[in-house]
Parts: structure tokens; C-alpha cells; sequence
């Protein structure tokens, strides 16, 4: 298992090194696999956005400019011979999820010049709000949904996406101020966190983070491990490499001051996944980030191709984009075990044995006859019903058999309900005539039939205070 | 037999059944990379893997008859109607699992530890319904479909399982889709001996002669008696018992006995024509005694 990881990182890092490579030029993002067809259709469908150096979508991009890949381990890769469909995507009908995740540290609660103020208006907080409230006026789908998350410290989710934005307008105004060790700025652990949060959500998922300051861990500022993270202080690698893995774009909207206090990387996260930085500044700019976010959806490549029947658990798609500055490359996977699994890695002739045994102990099975042998006359409980039947089973090799209560009975049958003789039925051996005859004072039935006395034929069944005794002679024939 | 031994016979057929679909499904992957198509793939591997199934548990009833012909008949019919059942339930499992594990695979942080084995369990459920439908389709009996749905579904999220932590607890290991296997075979086996008397509408015993002790379980709404072996319960080694002698019939959940054409039925020493069968009565059909009884 531990190789399966360590390939996922070195093909999420070759992934990553490559786009590196090009964050300053044109980078390429696998939005959506959609294997949905893949049993019925044997096709994948791959979802791809192409960015710019300044984050635009990249239109009207050729077929011939993308190449596919395969992977059953993430490292070697098989080309695609063929590309099936080729098309550029509009399908913004099923809406976008956004989870919003506002920075809720100490210097969050300053003004917009670094400054302490009672003015909860002049707050860069207030300013974080307002900038969300524009944002959700903007969004013009229905179907698009919003999630709601804050961090300082620590990560703190208040909604999952819903469809009604009234919901988290209601929210963001209940969050509260932190207090104690919670002015810290965990801006990568809290992406990495969120991303784990927006898994389990299908369909295109955005992430849009409004950040004041550079993501300075708890541990490593505060000197103890994190509550939640303990002495790990994440990369800011580590959260593009989830969002790449699962198509995550970040979108970030920055209030640090002129960008003296903005965090390094996050202009990095941003590209790499796809998405833009926005400077809270420029209010213009606010204005357009929806619709910034929807025309790199309504720009999306959807190429479906052929998959291979390489055996994998899962299966790594790679696509790369020729762009002017040389080739960029994307890789994400999807489920494609089959219900056996991996196939064993190598074919031995003793894997023929198994079959042979079980059809040869069947065979066996099947000469055995479950007959039964001539034997000795013998009467047996089959169903002691409520009485205590103490002897289960006799065989009649005397020339009389007491059925009764007294534990000198033959057979010896006791019930707190019914009331059973001490010599209850006698049955009678005639020796001559070979014939076994029931007698007695008791009250007892034959084939249901209360009898005082009655010669036996085998399989008569005899009951006795509620004890189903049943008469075998012996015989088989 | 008798009920007990039925039972470790139905267990005992069911890991026979795992044991025998073990190499038949492994050569089968060996090949998955040159097959065109998953669809094709899976349809394949069922009906290899329900073609070895149905004939082991359709040996069955005959080898508890000791009827060669029965039995016979037993394992064609078992591997056609598993044929059909393993390919139907393969593909649905595989439909099953493709889209539960895409879904558990990007929104699972244990994918490995719990979301594969989950997945993989549901998606083996679903090829053990199909699975376990097999012999009650082919004895045509309702009541041993449901049964073996139970079964199945329940052998199967085992199995499944089973193969997972296996190979999770030991990796590396060549055998965990075969315990995964025995796991599936034995639950359908004891899920047929266990539960169907529960689920039957009774139980008729042989009391007397060479075969004393067999049960034959009323789960189907018609059975007939008799000597041949068309008959659902046949008896073979008695006298006087014609050809096609009484016929079972269940209507509204009571159980009735009829002689056909001139056989002779007696139900606690008389004669009857059509008798509502009550617990306890003793039937005699030529030499042969049997007790109804339910449970």
C-alpha cells in the first residue's frame, strides 16, 4: 500500500513539476472524470480547462493539440491511439459548488491599513463579508450551491454547499470572533482540510478563499502541537496537489495590504488549480469573479476516449496540452476495479488443482449412498414435544419394551402435564409371527389414533404423553 | 438425511462450489487486459464463474437422493440457469461497483482501509443475489429463491470483505479471493440448509425403510409423489407406490395431499381423497411412511 502511495505522490509531484513548469505560462486542469459509461460504452469522459499566464480560459483549442494517457500504476503511462469525441464544453446547467472559507484570524478584525479599530464597519472582516455578500448576488444559476467554512487556527465548517444563499448570508453573520490561541493563520492545513470536506460532493467544485495575511502554523508560531494537525505544519504544495487529484480550482481573494502581507504560495495554489487571485481593493474585480469562474467552465474541453482493460484498482488519466511554451501536463484517476480484482501476477498450473479436488470430492459425494442398513427393531423420540423424554432411543431386542414413567421403564418418557404411567404401553415381541404389538392402560395414540392395543408396521408413530416416538422394524425393503 | 446432515451437506457443497470457482476466476483475470471491454469482460467471467456455481449446488438434491440421473440433470440445468444468473450478476455487481467506488474513492480519506472493501462487499452482494437465485430457479421453488437471495446477498458482502482484509492483513498473499470465495459458497449453503425449513410451509420425514430420516421440504406450491423420477420427492425402494402416486398442493398457506389416479393415500391409517394435511399426521403411500410436521 505503501508503494501505491508513494506512486500517487510522485505522479501527483510529476504532475505538479511539470505544471510548475508552465505556472507562469499556460497550465492544463482535469476538472471532471466521468467513467459513468465505462461498463456500457467501454468510454471516459475527461473534463479539461486550459489556462493562461494571467488565469483566463484558453479557447478554441484543437483536438490535435491534446494528447490522452493511461496509467494502471500512475508512472507508465499508454498513449491513447485515438481521440473519440472531441468538444468545447457548455454544460452550465448543473450548476457549480463553491465552499466559501473566510479567514477568520486576528488581523482579520484590523482595518484595511493594518490598524486597530472599534469600527466593526472599517474591519477587514466586514469588508471579507461584504465581498461574499457580492459574490452571492452575483451567482446567476439556480443550481449552483454554496458551502461555508471558516479558519484562523483552526478549521471550522459552518455549512455544507446548499442551494439557498439567504442560508449563508444567515451564517456568516454568526460567526464568531477567535478568542485565545485562535489568531493563527493555517491557510494551507485549512485548504487541505476543506478539500477533504468537498470529496464526497460530485459535479465542478470551486473553492473561493478570502485571505488577509500569510499562513503561519500554530505550531511552529505558538510552539505546541495544533489540536488538530498536531506537529505537522502542511506544504502549500500538499493542498494543490488534492485539488489537482480532485479537480478542485481555488480562487483566492486577497486582503492583505498591498500585497506586503499576502501569502506567497497562494497566487501558486491558485494557478496551479486552475483558478485566479483577486485583489479586495478592486471592487470591480469582486464583481467579476463568478462570472470569471463560469467562463472557465463554459470554456472546458470535453475529450472522451476509449479505456484500456489494463487489471487496476484505479486508473490514472493523464492529458497533456501542447502549449506554445511546451507541452503541460494534468493526472487524475478513477475507480476501475472489477468485482474479482487484480488478477495474480503469475499463472501456475497448480491453480488447476482446486478445481480438480472439488470435483473429484463431489464425485466422491455423489457415490455415497445416504441409505440406511438393515438393523435392529428400534422405537426413537423424533420430537419430545412437553414432556422430558430421558431415553432418546431403544432398541427392541427383549422380548417386551416398557414405554413408561418410573425410570425402570424401558423407555422412560416424564411430563408435568400429562400423567404418564409407570408402565404406560408394553410393546410385545411375538417371536413366531415376527410382529410387534402395542399394549397398555395408559392413554397413548397410533398414527394419531387412541389405541388400547395394536400390532406395529414400521414407521407407525407412536405418542405418548405428547413424545412422538416412532417404530422402525429394522427392515429396509 | 436428515436435517442436520443436510445442512453440513448444503455448507459442505457450498465451499466446494467457492473452491472450484476459485481457479476458474483467476485464469479468467489473467486475461482481462485481452478482452475488448469491460462489458464483455464481465459477462464472461459471470457466466464462467455462475456455469461453476449452478453445477455444484445443482448436483445438489440428487446427491441427497443418491439418484445419479438427478444428479446429473441437476448440473446441467445448475450450470444453464448459472450461466444466465452469473453473467446478469456480475455485470449488475460490476455496475454496482464502478459506481460506488468512484464515489467512495473521491470523497473517502480510508478509501483503502474501508471504502475498497466496502465497495467491493456491495458489489459481490449483488453478484451473490443473482448467485443464490440459481438453484431455487432451477428446482423452480419461489421460496428457495428468496432463500438463497439471503444468502447470497449476505455470503457475498462477506466474501467481499473477507477478500479485502485478507489482502490487507497479508499482502501479498495469492489466496484471499479464495477464502473470499469459500465465504460466498458457504453462506448460500447454509443459508439453504438454515433457512429454508423456516422459510417452507413444512417438512414431510420418511419414517420407515432404506431411506428413514430424509426430509423433503415443502417450499413449492405443487409436489409430486411418486416412483419416478420426475417426481419432486421420489421414492425409490418402496412398494406398491405407482409411477405419479399423490400430489402436494399449498393454497393459502395450508398444505394439502391428494392420491393421483389410482394411487392410494393414507393419512393416519385411512383412506383419503383430499386431506388438509395438520401437524403430526402420519401419510402412507404404499410402504413408505412419512410425517408432516413444520417448523
Amino acid at each position: 500500500m505503501k508503494t501505491g502511495k508513494l506512486l500517487i505522490v510522485s505522479a501527483a509531484l510529476m504532475a505538479l513539476l511539470s505544471s510548475r513548469a508552465g505556472a507562469r505560462a499556460e497550465s492544463v486542469r482535469i476538472s471532471q472524470i466521468d467513467p459513468s459509461m465505462l461498463l456500457f460504452r467501454q468510454d471516459v469522459k475527461v473534463y479539461v480547462s486550459v489556462t493562461g499566464r494571467d488565469g483566463a480560459p484558453v479557447k478554441n483549442i484543437g483536438k490535435e493539440k491534446f494528447s490522452v494517457f493511461e496509467s494502471a500504476d500512475g508512472t507508465n503511462f499508454t498513449r491513447i491511439p485515438e481521440i473519440g469525441d472531441f468538444r468545447t464544453m457548455a454544460n452550465y446547467e448543473e450548476g457549480i459548488n463553491f465552499l466559501l472559507l473566510i479567514d477568520n484570524s486576528g488581523s482579520m478584525y484590523l482595518d484595511m491599513k493594518q490598524r486597530l479599530t472599534r469600527d466593526r464597519s472599517a474591519m477587514k472582516f466586514s469588508h471579507a463579508k461584504a465581498a461574499i455578500v457580492t459574490f452571492l448576488k452575483s451567482m446567476t444559476n439556480p443550481k449552483d450551491r454554496v458551502g461555508l467554512a471558516s479558519y484562523n487556527s483552526y478549521y471550522q465548517s459552518f455549512s455544507d454547499p446548499v442551494a439557498d444563499r439567504a442560508t449563508i448570508e444567515g451564517l456568516l453573520a454568526r460567526i464568531p470572533e477567535p478568542v485565545g490561541d485562535e489568531g493563527h493563520t493555517e491557510i494551507y492545513a485549512s485548504l487541505s482540510r476543506a478539500v477533504d470536506e468537498f470529496r464526497s460532493v460530485k459535479g465542478r467544485k470551486a473553492i473561493l478563499i478570502l485571505s488577509d495575511g500569510e499562513n503561519r502554523p500554530y505550531y511552529r508560531y505558538a510552539g505546541k502541537p495544533h489540536r488538530d494537525f498536531g506537529t505537522k505544519i502542511y506544504s502549500f504544495e500538499e493542498p494543490v496537489r488534492e485539488c489537482q487529484e480532485e479537480g478542485i480550482s481555488v480562487f483566492a481573494i486577497n486582503f492583505g495590504r498591498g500585497g506586503g502581507r499576502r501569502d506567497v504560495h497562494l497566487k501558486d495554489i491558485a494557478l496551479q488549480t486552475g483558478g485566479a487571485v483577486f485583489d479586495a481593493g478592486d471592487g470591480s474585480e469582486l464583481v467579476r469573479v463568478y462570472s470569471r469562474i463560469v467562463g472557465q467552465i463554459l470554456n472546458e474541453y470535453l475529450i472522451t476516449y476509449d479505456a484500456t482493460m489494463e487489471p487496476a484498482d484505479k486508473k490514472y488519466v493523464k492529458i497533456r496540452y501542447a502549449a506554445g511554451s511546451g507541452p503541460v501536463e494534468a493526472v487524475r484517476f478513477y475507480f476501475s476495479s472489477t468485482v474479482f480484482g487484480l488478477p495474480l501476477k503469475e499463472f501456475g498450473i497448480w491453480l488447476l488443482a482446486p478445481l480438480i479436488l472439488a470435483a473429484l470430492l463431489l464425485w466422491l459425494l455423489s457415490l455415497i449412498r445416504f441409505e440406511k442398513k438393515k438393523g435392529d427393531a428400534t422405537i426413537e423420540v423424533i420430537n419430545p414435544g412437553s414432556t422430558r423424554a430421558v431415553t432418546r432411543a431403544f432398541k427392541l431386542n427383549k422380548g417386551q419394551t416398557i414405554i413408561g414413567a418410573s425410570k425402570g421403564a424401558d423407555m422412560t418418557i416424564m411430563s408435568g402435564v400429562t400423567r404418564i404411567r409407570e408402565k404406560h404401553a408394553t410393546i410385545t415381541f411375538d417371536g413366531r409371527k415376527k410382529k410387534y404389538t402395542i399394549a397398555g392402560d395408559g392413554d397413548f395414540k397410533v398414527n394419531n389414533k387412541r389405541v388400547k392395543t395394536r400390532v406395529l408396521e414400521s414407521g407407525d408413530v407412536i405418542n405418548v404423553g405428547g413424545a412422538t416416538i416412532v417404530f422402525d422394524d429394522g427392515e429396509v425393503d | 438425511m436428515s436435517s442436520i446432515k443436510r445442512r453440513i451437506f448444503l455448507c459442505l457443497v457450498g465451499l466446494l462450489a467457492g473452491l472450484a470457482a476459485w481457479p476458474a476466476a483467476e485464469i479468467t483475470l489473467l486475461f482481462q487486459a485481452g478482452f475488448p471491454s469491460y462489458l464483455v469482460f464481465s459477462v464472461f467471467l459471470g457466466t464462467i464463474f455462475g456455469v461453476v456455481i449452478g453445477a455444484f449446488f445443482g448436483s445438489g438434491d440428487g446427491i441427497i437422493m443418491s439418484h445419479r440421473r438427478s444428479i446429473i440433470t441437476g448440473v446441467v440445468k445448475g450450470m444453464a440457469i448459472g450461466a444466465v444468473g452469473g453473467a446478469a450478476g456480475f455485470f449488475i455487481g460490476q455496475a454496482v461497483l464502478f459506481l460506488t467506488g468512484e464515489y467512495l474513492i473521491h470523497s473517502m480519506r480510508r478509501f483503502n482501509t474501508v471504502g475498497m472493501p466496502v465497495s467491493r462487499a456491495i458489489g459481490w452482494a449483488v453478484l451473490g443475489l443473482f448467485a443464490g437465485m440459481i438453484d431455487g430457479v432451477r428446482s423452480r421453488s419461489w421460496r428457495k429463491v428468496r432463500v438463497g437471495i439471503i444468502g447470497g446477498i449476505s455470503g457475498g458482502f462477506l466474501g467481499g470483505l473477507a477478500l479485502e482484509y485478507f489482502r490487507i492483513a497479508f499482502p501479498g498473499t495469492v489466496f484471499a479471493r479464495l477464502l473470499g470465495l469459500l465465504v460466498f459458497g458457504l453462506f448460500i449453503g447454509l443459508c439453504y440448509g438454515f433457512v429454508e425449513v423456516r422459510l417452507s410451509y413444512g417438512v414431510l420425514t420418511l419414517l420407515n425403510g432404506r431411506f428413514k430420516g430424509r426430509e423433503f421440504l415443502i417450499n413449492q406450491k405443487k409436489l409430486g409423489i411418486g416412483a419416478l423420477q420426475k417426481n419432486d420427492i421420489m421414492l425409490e425402494g418402496y412398494h406398491d407406490i405407482s409411477d405419479s402416486h399423490a400430489l402436494i398442493r399449498v393454497k393459502k398457506d395450508d398444505v394439502f395431499i391428494s392420491p393421483v389416479e389410482k394411487g392410494r393415500v393414507l393419512v393416519n391409517d385411512d383412506p383419503v381423497e383430499e386431506h388438509l394435511l395438520k401437524y403430526e399426521d402420519v401419510i402412507k403411500i404404499g410402504s413408505a411412511k412419512l410425517l408432516y410436521q413444520y417448523k
